[in-house]
């Protein structure tokens, strides 16, 4: 049943798109080969300290993944990176170096920080959580540990740390080596990730967590799960920090190394994996280098560079390279479209069982204020329901109970037979609701591409190792496309489009959800007609078939006249009409009320 | 006994502290990371008052100027163009703070700094021997939440600053200049925070990393406090009694840690914290 | 005159051939020491008097006809910073020796990058005794030495029950451990036993609890530096006035404290108002170097002058700067400083010449008790 549809370039670009994804490959060969060979050609001291910087580098990259993709700004990971260091050195000081302490210990550095962290990711992510709190809580997260450290008496050394541990047994160069592979490693898995489908997931989050929800996909879920997986990596880089180092001290876990590690992924360009990883070892190398002889004045630069960078380069001095390598001819790439085709839609048993829709009863008030009162409705597939009224009628807060179980309401809404009552938006898209919102939401930093292949993420997840070939969509989403010609600017990034190719967009991808119920907040508000004519025909053309049901606000009533199956009139919080196209715009009550509501 | 006047005293330096972040966070809605810095430079004026053989009570007004005028500065070059990122906010006010503490450190050095004690002494209070200083502290917080408490409800600049902290921009079309209204008070919660620098010297040692050590706290404390200095009160008379009965009954260690683990789970269950009261 | 020093630099080397000896370059001297964090209040007397002693000896020619230089690095007064220190100067100055004072948590901290940069350790700060290591030598008091006299004179004072207060790192806890075992062996009663964390700074519940316990005396000992002063401060305001020993304070750091450490017992190797020639030299050349700068010779900073005599010895006897030569002569040899003759032969330990003395208003110390040649006891007994 697939039928695809031809997109220019799309032959040309095969062999490039191999090429590119063989390019971090080869990068991470080469650079593993380079860092194999330097010690031999480095001193004692920069080996040393390399090390250590190779090891922070790690860290640097869980922060880059956290804040720079993730939006999620941590201070955490030093108390990661501590617990892992020090489960390391306290497991090893009770059972020694042999193979089975240092399975022990490198099992317990990786389970403990995980476990910390989804104990953290509960604490800073739940519905309705803001970013300012989950960075109060990782800030929280280190000053915990260290004085959990600190309260450990002989245990953990308390202020003295732990030291004469026995430690993987290497000389200073198996040490660089050792952390050369696990920095490239990790640096590579990361880049793999960002660059994938999954990897867009996570900047989607940072950029409009609420339409994330409203795509099915779970952030709370997300942002607990990487935030776990990320506290596992910081334990690694503590497992090798606690073997190479033989001390782990509580200034380890501290909240002062989580804040350099944030300093060192600003100035090293946030958001650009490279950068932090390049910024950590040339910051902490210099510093070692330096600090020895000029203590303040190096801490008084690095101040005033993270001072100025955070005012004037938010993307750090990897952005200022991009932006220079962008300008140069071999750094212009244009990016490849994937391939569109046709998903088969789901054949199912048509309009039978219980209604889409059934609201009961419903109420909702701020305070003394009474928005919502007595709602009864029921909607049935099939059904195209538009919904009237003048401004303040409480048209929006209807729909957003329609799509958020946990706003206080009371009476009942179920989504077929099913009550939503208390389900955060994502579970309610699950159950085949999908939800336009009247300023076009979708993701700025995104392609048009991207932001459809995430509408599509709970049907058909997303690869964490690639970018797939090809995008599939159901047929109405991809008429959407075709009649706004979005089809042709698949790469192009979303905030570079027009209001209204934004507004078809979004339209586009909750198409792509196979919602059975839809709900549009005024999809043509500064629309052409043209454009206005095209979502007509989409939504027509959706509820013609008989199984899914859709719920538009409208102002426009030339156009709620054109396409509804059923008009219901809101006044005062109150459902006052409900009936046919040609019941309501003949009613005497609906010219009364829009002649006193105003609105032309 | 001793317990009550312990929380009391306690809650009463974790006001002073706090109260200079407050006033920026309410109306700026920046969270000011410079504040142990301007904690730690309002300590150096005490150094310095006693190193020109200076009444070490002089140092309050001096205080309060320096960090005035250095908060006027900071608010015009680095918060300014940082209003709509207030997470990038937290970042520069921190590079702000080291930037302040190496200043220090090239000016005095990086040691302990000694200052003369502003109050020596007991006074005999309900049967127990009591230290003066730190019940004369109970009397100064007092005394700057009601000097705040009347700015904000008495004078023009508190109307400005509630306006702002209600609604920005219908405060803007109504003729209020927004942009003078925080300098002001950034002005003023950087005063402050210098302030409470003086006034933690005869507890604790001067050093140029001083402040950091107070800053998370008093950064809870607002944060649960909101915008309101009555909530601010009543989080320190809460937190600052379980740190003292926690130090007191199971380990100082995890009373110290008392403040932030308590307020971060009272914003879990209630993101409003203690304002909603 | 530039030639015959030059000819008796050959000479020497000829007559001594060492691993460093030979090649005329300076003998480097790392000093980590805590310039920040709580040392940050001693640091200075400490670099300070190893100052004095390399200008002295080069002064006179050097060592085996090489002149001493000094590398200083702030350690923070912590293990991570102590780390940073002892690398960049193990591998990037690579120095011949480390001599300095240092929390206990920055010695532990940095002796893995000793053994593995195979470099001599002298440690001149006094504390809480067992520390061993091939490499390291300590010419400062441990608890055996120090706490004996102080409970004693309390006990002939009268008193029966304490109370311990210290921070929670390896020196606050190894000394207040071996106080409370020497209290309840010599019949006394142990009332409570707190710690804060070295970077605490409130001790509030603390005092509080001292003052309900009301104990016959009090013995405290925190990290030194600022955990001393905010905990002195904050005894004082509370108006603690028990007969109070601070088991971790030097003479330096009292007379800064002033009016505060009035009173205050301390037992110690050296105070200023030792009555010996060589004692009287010292302070008198420790006065014309740094005039108006001068910190005041203490308890940490004399140990440092004194074992960077003792290295001086140690390399001349073995004839170059090998470490495992050093190493082997530096238990045999002595020098007469101002604490007296100081020879680290018991297990890397020396026995000290203990004085119990009283702060004054004046910052001065007066001293109440001498106790002569204290035996470190064994310290480390499976070192030679």
């Amino acid at each position: 049943m697939l039928e695809s549809v031809p997109v220019a370039r799309r032959d040309a670009a095969a062999p490039r798109r191999r090429l590119s994804r063989a390019a971090p490959f080869v990068a991470a060969i080469l650079a593993a080969l380079a860092l194999w060979i330097a010690p031999r050609v480095l001193d004692t001291f920069a080996v040393n300290v390399l090390t250590r910087s190779m090891i922070y580098a790690v860290l640097a990259v869980t922060v880059d993944l956290l804040w720079g993709f993730a939006g999620i700004l941590t201070f955490g990971q030093a108390a990661f990176f501590g617990v892992g260091a020090y489960a390391t050195a306290m497991i090893l000081a009770a059972y020694g170096a042999t193979p089975l302490g240092i399975a022990a210990a490198l099992a317990a550095a990786l389970a403990a920080p995980a476990l910390l962290g989804l104990a953290v990711g509960w604490l800073s992510f739940y519905h309705r959580s803001t970013p300012l709190y989950a960075s109060v809580i990782s800030l929280v997260v280190p000053i915990v540990v260290t004085q959990l450290i600190y309260s450990g008496g002989e245990w953990t050394g308390s202020s003295s740390g732990l030291v004469g541990f026995d430690v993987l047994p290497l000389e200073i160069e198996g040490y660089f080596r050792l952390a050369a592979l696990v920095l490239i490693a990790v640096t590579l898995a990361a880049w793999i990730l960002v660059r994938a489908d999954a990897g867009r997931a996570l900047v989607a989050l940072r950029d409009n967590e609420a339409r994330c929800a409203y795509l099915g996909l779970n952030p709370r879920r997300l942002q607990i799960r990487l935030t776990a997986a990320l506290a596992a990596v910081a334990g690694l880089a503590g497992f090798l920090f606690a073997n190479a180092s033989g001390v782990v001290a509580p200034e380890n876990a501290g909240f002062l190394f989580g804040t350099e590690l944030v300093i060192w992924v600003a100035l090293g360009g946030r958001g650009t994996l490279l950068g932090p990883v390049l910024g950590t070892i040339a910051i902490d190398y210099l510093a070692a280098n330096l600090s020895g002889d000029l203590p303040f004045l190096w801490q008084l630069l690095l101040g005033t560079a993270f001072v100025v960078i955070i005012i004037l380069l938010p993307g750090g001095l990897a952005d200022l390279v991009g932006r220079l390598w962008r300008a140069l001819p071999l750094g212009r790439q244009e990016p490849v479209p994937p391939r569109l085709v046709a998903r088969a839609a789901e054949t199912g048993a048509a309009a039978a069982g219980p209604p889409i829709l059934k609201v009961a009863g419903l109420a909702k008030a701020y305070g003394s204020l009474t928005v919502l009162e007595a709602i009864d409705l029921e909607i049935r597939a099939g059904e195209l329901v538009s919904l009237v009224g003048p401004n303040g009628a409480g048209k929006t807060t209807l729909m957003r109970c329609l799509s958020d179980g946990t706003e206080p309401f009371t009476g009942a809404i179920a989504i077929g037979g099913i009550p939503t009552t208390g389900l955060t938006p994502n579970r309610i898209v699950g159950l085949g609701v999908g939800r336009k919102f009247q300023v076009a939401s979708v993701f700025e930093s995104l392609s048009v591409a991207e932001c459809l292949r995430l509408a599509r993420a709970p049907h058909d997840g997303l690869s964490p190792v690639g970018q797939a070939e090809t995008l599939g969509l159901p047929q109405p989403a991809l008429d959407v496309l075709r009649m706004t010609g979005l089809d042709r600017l698949l790469t192009r990034p979303t905030r570079l489009l027009s209001h209204g190719q934004k507004q078809a967009l979004e339209l586009a991808m909750v198409v792509a959800l196979e919602p059975r119920l839809i709900l549009l907040d005024e999809p043509t508000a500064g629309l052409t007609k043209a454009e206005r004519t095209t979502i007509g025909t989409v939504l027509k053309a959706l509820t013609a078939g008989g199984r899914i049901a859709a719920v538009l606000v409208e102002h426009d009533l030339d156009f709620v006249r054109e396409i509804s199956s059923r008009i219901v009139v809101l006044h005062q919080g109150r459902l006052v009409l409900d009936g046919t196209v040609e019941d309501v715009v003949g009613s005497e009550l609906v010219r009364t009320i829009y002649a006193g509501g105003a609105h032309g | 006994m001793l317990l009550l006047l312990d929380i009391l005293t306690t809650a009463a330096i974790l006001f002073i502290v706090a109260i200079g972040l407050l006033a920026i966070f309410g109306v700026l809605k920046i969270i000011n990371f410079a504040h142990g810095a301007w904690l730690t430079v309002g300590a150096y004026c005490a150094v310095v008052t006693a190193r020109l053989g200076l009444n070490p009570w002089l140092a309050l007004p001096l205080a309060f100027v320096v960090g005035a005028v250095l908060g006027g500065f900071a608010e015009q070059v680095i918060i300014r163009p940082l209003y709509r990122r207030p997470l990038d906010a937290i970042l520069a006010t921190w590079g702000l703070g080291i930037v302040v503490g190496q200043l220090i450190t090239l000016g005095f050095g990086r040691d302990v700094q000694l200052t003369p004690n502003l109050l020596a002494g007991t006074v005999t209070i309900l049967g127990v021997d009591y230290s003066a200083y730190r019940l004369v502290a109970l009397g100064i917080a007092l005394a700057i939440g009601l000097l705040f408490a009347l700015t904000i409800e008495r004078t023009r600049l508190g109307l400005s600053a509630r306006a702002v902290i209600m609604n920005e921009t219908l405060a803007r079309s109504l003729g209020i200049d927004t942009g003078r209204v925080r300098l002001v008070v950034f002005m003023i919660g950087a005063g402050f925070a210098a302030l409470a620098g003086v006034l933690l010297t005869p507890l604790t040692s001067v050093d140029p990393n001083m402040g950091v050590s107070w800053l998370i706290g008093a950064f809870m404390l607002v944060m649960v406090a909101d915008a309101s200095y009555l909530a601010l009160a009543a989080a320190c008379l809460v937190f600052g009694a379980a740190q003292v009965l926690i130090s007191t009954f199971v380990s100082p260690i995890l009373g110290s840690i008392a403040v932030a683990v308590l307020a971060a789970l009272v914003l879990r269950i209630s993101p409003k914290g203690f304002s909603r009261a | 005159m530039v030639k015959w020093s030059l000819l008796g630099a050959a000479a020497l080397v000829l007559a001594a051939p060492g691993a460093r000896a030979a090649d005329g370059k300076p003998i480097v001297i790392g000093v980590p020491v805590g310039l920040s964090g709580a040392n940050s209040v001693v640091a200075p007397s400490v670099v300070q008097s190893a100052e004095l002693a390399v200008e002295e000896i080069n002064a006179k020619g050097g060592v085996l006809g090489c002149k001493l230089a000094l590398e200083v690095a702030d350690d923070a007064s912590g293990a991570a910073g102590a780390q940073k220190a002892f690398d960049g100067l193990i591998y990037q100055k690579k120095v011949d020796v480390l001599i300095s004072m240092e929390t206990s948590a920055a010695r532990n901290a940095g002796l893995p990058a000793v053994t593995k940069g195979k470099v001599p350790f002298l440690y001149t700060s006094f504390y809480e005794g067992h520390s061993c290591n091939r490499n390291l030598f300590v010419d400062a008091w441990v608890p055996e030495q120090q706490v004996p006299p102080v409970v004693d004179a309390f006990k002939a004072k009268g008193a029966k029950t304490y109370f311990l207060i210290g921070s929670d790192y390896a020196f606050g806890r190894g000394m207040l451990g071996f106080t409370r075992s020497y209290v309840e062996k010599t019949g006394g009663k142990v009332l409570g036993e707190e710690y804060l964390p070295m970077d605490g700074s409130d001790w509030t519940a603390i005092v509080s609890k001292l003052k309900e316990a009301k104990p016959d005396a009090l013995i405290t000992s925190t990290a030194g530096g600022a955990p001393n002063v905010t905990l002195t401060k904050q005894l004082r305001g509370a108006g603690v006035a028990l007969p109070f020993a601070n088991l971790a304070l030097d003479e330096g750091t009292a007379k800064s404290m002033g009016a505060d450490a009035e009173g205050v017992y301390l037992s110690a190797s050296y105070v200023t108002g030792i009555d010996s020639l060589e004692n009287k030299a010292f302070l008198a050349a420790m006065k014309k170097k740094f005039g108006a700068e001068l910190r005041t010779p203490n308890d940490l900073s004399v140990p440092e002058y004194e074992a960077i005599y003792l290295y001086k010895a140690a390399v001349e006897k073995a004839g170059g700067t090998e470490t495992a030569k050093v190493l082997e002569a530096l238990p045999t040899v002595s020098f007469t400083g101002p604490r007296g003759t100081i020879t680290m032969s018991k297990q890397h330990h020396a026995p000290l010449t203990m004085y119990l003395g009283q702060i004054q208003a004046d910052g001065t110390v007066k001293v109440a008790g001498t106790f002569k040649d204290v035996d470190p006891g064994a310290q480390c007994p499976k070192l030679p």
